[in-house]
């Protein structure tokens, strides 16, 4: 079994690990908090340079209320909602329904399909950038939410489909004989049995599928320009000055922009439930 | 009227020939058990029956109507898995009243048939419980109401007690024996337990390599098995077989030397093809032996071991050069089966003797030489 207990009677394993977790996780953080703190800072710390000491001045409602007096912060959050949650729900039922067919049904050809899905992944996106860009602009997406949401759908669903297509595989295939034998056809089966034993699945792939369309900065940056679909990981870079960057206010509107994926994984977890398929099959 | 009939059934999994040409006709009301060692094709004819495998040639029909290719749930059965294969996300009455709804029901409709289904189950206090909450007996229980809320015209059945256990697989044999008698339906069921295959069916069908060997009631395949496998696989412990030479053959019966004992007058079926000098095998099952010189043909054997069950006592015995061959315990050793508790002591020196009446001969192609004998015995 891995990994294996540090069993009690050997203390000092024990504490060097306590140890070394800690420092693994103060390392991994330590950006994070310098951002949170930097948050908190004046304008005149970071001119100076405090950026790692006790701030002279703690002015976090200052800070954060600048975010959206400064830019217009709440309309790329309201751009960012519109282009990530239509595409996280379009990814999610695309992938469910692609995954049950490649999972259960073998036909001439799945197998390609599949290894198209899965193929596309491996593609730099950079090198696609201007192929993409050209199309949008010649389908007269360019510069609309359907641009973004069109790109992200399509190449998510990729790596969502290998994700379902494996996790129903694994679903005891006498419950899709049952079903059948009692006469569902595939569309209920898949609404009626699929849906609600992938939750799991579907919960944890809706927090990556979240927050990789959230935090997209490349394609809102080659697909878009006006402020009126920017999303809000392109409208960070309005907050910084021509000369000097007020660092204290990027870094609240960067905290900001990391909360919805944060909620994202607070509102999901409860469906992380696992055994699932407990009591479907032997027991 | 015939309730299921299988003409010229034939598949192939690839290179596998998975069924050959395999003929059925199944009257309405039989309780037939398909049985057969694994990988004899017996799943495989349950899930073409179902609809859930496809055949390459051949028909089927359920209730006069070819549904070769019609969808499982257009064909008027229902299935039971071994594994039970309860949705686990849905309660006990969901469970059971899926196929209904699938069906678009009427909801008083789907109500009325899983009270009833649950009535005869005995599973009304369960009905709102997930599968989880219930243990394996009653799992099965679900699985087997779940079929019958359908009202099929034939319940399949995949080997469905080989999850429970010893004393409650004894319970549901009699629960489903009694719910066939009950409900009057069809039931085709997959086992390899011959146990199960005995007790509960109206007709056993003998699958081996993907055909049938033989179809007849439980005591009539035990009586008068067609050939040297059909005898193998009904009867535990298993049929003794030993290998022998015919040393001359008249036209009602023939005598047989074995290694070690006295030529045996074993009587021969009426159009039996044997000449003399062929080998052939005797069969005897092993309550037909005895301990001590009380029968016609005996010989003198050391006991390896004995299994003391109580009831009975199964003493397996070396008597070389008389040897058995194909035996459950990969042993040459003879298999004796003894009506009661007897006291026979490992290692010690026993005469077994057996009738040649009671014997089996089988040809060099297995088939069956000696004639029919009684279904009951008279002793």
């Amino acid at each position: 079994m891995y990994p294996r207990a540090i069993p009690e009677n050997r203390p000092l394993s024990r504490f060097a690990y306590g140890l070394l977790v800690a420092l693994v996780l103060a390392l991994w953080l330590l950006p994070l908090f310098a951002v949170i703190m930097t948050s908190f800072r004046s304008f005149d710390d970071v001119m100076a340079g405090n950026y790692w000491g006790w701030p002279s001045k703690i002015q976090v409602f200052e800070n954060y209320a600048a975010v959206f007096q400064q830019s217009k912060m709440l309309d790329y959050f309201l751009n960012s909602l519109i282009i990530t949650i239509p595409s996280t729900i379009a990814v999610l039922v695309l992938s469910t329904m692609t995954g049950f067919v490649l999972s259960r049904y073998p036909f001439p050809g799945a197998m390609v399909i599949f290894a198209l899905f899965v193929g596309g992944n491996f593609l730099p996106q950079q090198i696609m950038m201007i192929p993409i860009r050209d199309l949008m602009v010649a389908t007269g997406l360019y510069d609309t939410f359907w641009a973004l949401i069109l790109f992200h759908v399509a190449f998510q669903t990729g790596f969502a489909t290998l994700f379902m297509r494996n996790f129903i595989a694994a679903l005891p295939s006498e419950l899709f004989q049952a079903a059948r034998a009692e006469g569902a056809s595939p569309w209920q089966t898949l609404i009626h049995i699929v849906a609600p034993l992938v939750r799991p699945a579907l919960a944890a792939l809706a927090i990556l599928v979240f927050t990789f369309i959230w935090n997209d900065y490349f394609w809102a940056v080659v697909l878009t320009q006006s402020d009126a679909v920017k999303p809000v990981t392109a409208g960070l870079s309005n907050l910084r000055g021509e000369w000097v960057s007020q660092w204290n206010i990027v870094s609240a509107a960067t905290i900001l922009v990391a909360v919805p994926p944060v909620l994202m994984f607070f509102l999901m977890q409860k469906h992380f439930i696992s055994g699932l398929t407990m009591g479907a099959v032997k027991g | 009227m015939n309730s299921v009939e299988l003409i010229g059934l034939d598949k192939h999994y690839g290179q596998y020939h998975a069924l050959k040409s395999l003929d059925l006709t199944i009257e309405k009301g039989e309780f037939i058990v398909m049985v057969g060692p694994s990988g004899c094709g017996k799943s495989t004819l349950l899930k073409t029956i179902a609809g859930l495998e496809t055949v390459d040639t051949g028909k089927i029909t359920i209730g006069g109507k070819d549904v070769t290719r019609a969808e499982p749930g257009d064909r008027g059965i229902a299935m039971v898995f071994q594994s039970y294969a309860l949705y686990p996300h849905m309660t006990v009455a969901e469970n059971m009243g899926f196929g209904l709804r699938m069906a678009r029901r009427p909801k008083a409709e789907i109500d009325v048939a899983v009270r009833r289904a649950a009535d005869i189950l005995r599973i009304t206090e369960q009905l709102d419980k997930l599968p989880k909450q219930l243990s394996g007996g009653q799992r099965q229980r679900v699985a087997i109401g779940r079929a019958i809320t359908r009202s099929p015209d034939v319940f399949l059945f995949d080997e469905p007690l080989s999850n429970l256990d010893a004393a409650l697989r004894t319970q549901m044999r009699v629960e489903l024996s009694t719910l066939h008698a009950e409900l009057g339906s069809t039931m085709i069921y997959v086992t390899h337990d011959q146990v199960e295959a005995m007790t509960m069916a109206s007709r056993i069908v003998v699958l081996n390599k993907g055909a049938i060997e033989q179809v007849g009631s439980p005591l009539a395949l035990y009586a008068n098995p067609v050939n040297r496998f059909v005898a193998g696989f009904l009867g535990a412990p298993r049929m003794n077989f030993i290998e022998g030479t015919t040393t001359e053959v008249g036209t009602d019966d023939a005598l047989v030397q074995l290694a070690g004992l006295a030529p045996l007058r074993i009587a021969l079926r009426q159009g039996a093809t044997v000449k003399t000098g062929d080998p052939v095998t005797v069969g005897i099952r092993p309550e037909a032996f005895a301990v001590g010189g009380s029968k016609p043909a005996s010989c003198p054997a050391r006991v390896r071991l004995v299994e003391n069950l109580g009831r009975e006592t199964v003493v397996y015995a070396d008597a070389s050069p008389l040897v058995t061959s194909g035996s459950d315990t990969g042993t040459r050793n003879v298999t004796i089966q003894l009506g009661s508790a007897v006291a026979v002591a490992p290692n010690s020196e026993i005469t077994i003797g057996f009738d040649p009446a009671d014997a089996y001969l089988f040809g060099s192609d297995g088939a069956t030489l000696t004639p029919a004998k009684p279904e009951i015995q008279s002793r």
